[in-house]
């Protein structure tokens, strides 16, 4: 498939509350995210025309069909907004549907918006309900968790490669490290690989800090036009690529358990559309809802050969200061993960990052950074890079 | 459910493995596919393969989601079906220690009930 950009795109302003347990409503907290990326644009937000809403469970905190009622509150109740659901993908997979009508000149400006709200119902509720995010029949339905599923790739992974859960955990371990200097972290606790090790199994090999934390938050950008963008600020990036992928919705449906699909079919169309290779990533933002994750990330993103992610996080190759930092945020893992969100609010990573906003975790030297984010085993991914101006 | 899936549950119930082989270039699917993930085409054949295999990877849960409390902990497992290039998975009750079920392992169906897919070392 081939794509002319219409009109090149930007993000111009980002903003998100801080992820954890919060106590405001579901659309309180979309509503502050929307806000802050409004002033953080600079723009009347009646110059917005359309509003892209992620999310999953707002019937947890009894709101469906938010895009209205955030319209309403920002002013703009007449333009159209919609909802969009892929499970943990379901942010970036609403980007990208926004990126897609700004580049065919649909709209100049929109608002893209993602918000969870579940930590009020509990551990088993959020366990049971996110299993629904799976094959239901043939996953969820057997008792495979969210967990579980991720702990099944995590044994086949350290079955077939050199590679330990030590290994894992220090993942979890770069992740805190990084969460400690995010003002909007989710757990902002340094960590040992002992500590790791210790804490209690979940679903075997993984242990409780080998997961990301179930969080509230809410994250926001507008997404403009080139045209728009230099109208109205000077703190801009533009998106450069973007790509979509599928994996077979079960892992007994895939060919290896060490690899998701969808991840490759995504990155490859992103560094196309871009013109880049993975070399050219300064650093990256991805889907590390378990550690096994962010491994198996980094590998299917290009940046180090099957079986060798494990070695690269070893060579601290991946902390903040390394060859490609990935996570300088904290990623899933540490700055949290409220699913309807984290695809948003890895732009936002990304935008503050490349507009100098990212304070004592600021990138050194950064001009292009890659987001990834994708929904339950990865069966839906999308792969965006962006670019300072 | 759809008659697809109530062919394929009657299937494990009986220890077999129902399989959807493409009319035209072969390719083999669980029961629950309406088009051929390969080629496109809509034909199919039933075939009835032995529920038998080894274990491709497994987790086993400590924390469960809602109903399979009472069975905790137990193992989930993806199982190389014997002689094809086919999984399936399904839940392996009193599994208490990765050392019980290496990678490798045998293992067979036996039947199917609220846990979905039953599994059981060979």
């Amino acid at each position: 498939m081939s794509f002319t950009f219409v009109e090149k795109v930007c993000v111009l302003g980002a903003g998100s509350t801080k992820y954890g347990k919060l106590d405001d409503s579901i659309t309180d907290i979309t509503i502050q995210a929307s806000v802050g990326a409004i002033e953080s644009a600079g723009i009347d937000p009646k110059k917005i025309e359309a509003g892209y809403i992620s999310n999953v469970f707002g019937i947890a905190d009894k709101q469906v069909h938010l895009g209205p009622v955030i319209m309403s509150n920002l002013g703009i109740p007449e333009k159209p907004s919609l909802s969009i659901e892929s499970a943990c993908g379901s942010g970036s997979v609403s980007f990208r549907e926004a990126f897609a009508n700004v580049a065919a000149g649909f709209y100049d400006a929109v608002l893209v918006a993602g918000v969870e709200k579940v930590t009020h119902t509990g551990t088993e509720w959020t366990t049971t309900y996110f299993s629904y995010c799976s094959d239901f029949f043939y996953e969820g339905g057997a008792g495979a968790s969210f967990p579980g599923l991720f702990a099944s790739m995590a044994r086949a992974y350290l079955t077939e490669f050199k590679a330990t859960e030590e290994d894992l955990a220090r993942v979890a371990v770069k992740n805190h490290d990084n969460g400690m200097l995010n003002p909007k972290a989710h757990l902002r606790k340094k960590i040992t690989v002992d500590d790791v090790m210790k804490s209690a199994v979940v679903a075997s090999p993984l242990k409780l800090y080998d997961c990301c934390p179930f969080s509230d938050g809410a994250s926001a950008v507008i997404l403009c036009s080139e045209k728009f963008a230099k109208e109205h600020s000077k703190d801009y990036v533009q998106v450069i690529g973007s790509g979509r992928g599928g994996s077979p919705a079960t892992l007994q449906g895939r060919d290896h358990m060490t690899t998701i699909p969808s991840t490759k079919l995504a990155a490859e169309a992103a560094y196309k559309m871009a013109g880049i290779t993975p070399k050219d990533i300064d650093f990256a933002e991805v889907h590390d809802c378990f550690t096994i994750a962010e491994v198996v990330d980094t590998e299917d993103l290009g940046f180090f050969a099957k079986g060798t992610g494990v070695q690269a996080v070893r060579e601290g190759k991946t902390a903040l200061n390394g060859e490609i930092p990935i996570n300088p945020s904290g990623g899933l893992k540490a700055k949290g993960h409220p699913i309807g969100a984290t695809g948003v609010g890895q732009v936002v990573e990304v935008f503050d990052q490349l507009t100098g906003k990212a304070g004592e975790r600021t990138v050194k030297d950064a001009k292009i950074g890659l987001t990834h984010n994708f929904g339950a085993t990865g069966a839906s991914c999308a792969v965006h890079i962006f670019k300072s101006v | 459910m759809s008659s697809q899936k109530h062919e394929f549950i009657d299937a494990v119930k009986a220890g077999t493995v129902l399989v959807k082989k493409c009319t035209k270039c072969g390719h083999q699917h669980l029961a629950t596919v309406y088009f051929c993930q390969k080629c496109g085409n809509k034909g199919f054949e039933n075939e009835s393969l032995p529920g038998t295999g080894t274990v491709a990877t497994y987790t086993i849960i400590t924390v469960p989601p809602a109903g399979f409390e009472k069975y905790t902990p137990y193992a989930w497992v993806v199982m190389n079906v014997d002689g094809h290039d086919l999984r399936v998975s399904g839940f392996l009750p009193k599994i208490a220690t990765p050392a019980d079920l290496p990678v490798g392992t045998r293992v067979r169906i036996v039947g199917y009930d609220d846990r979905g897919i039953i599994l059981e070392k060979q």
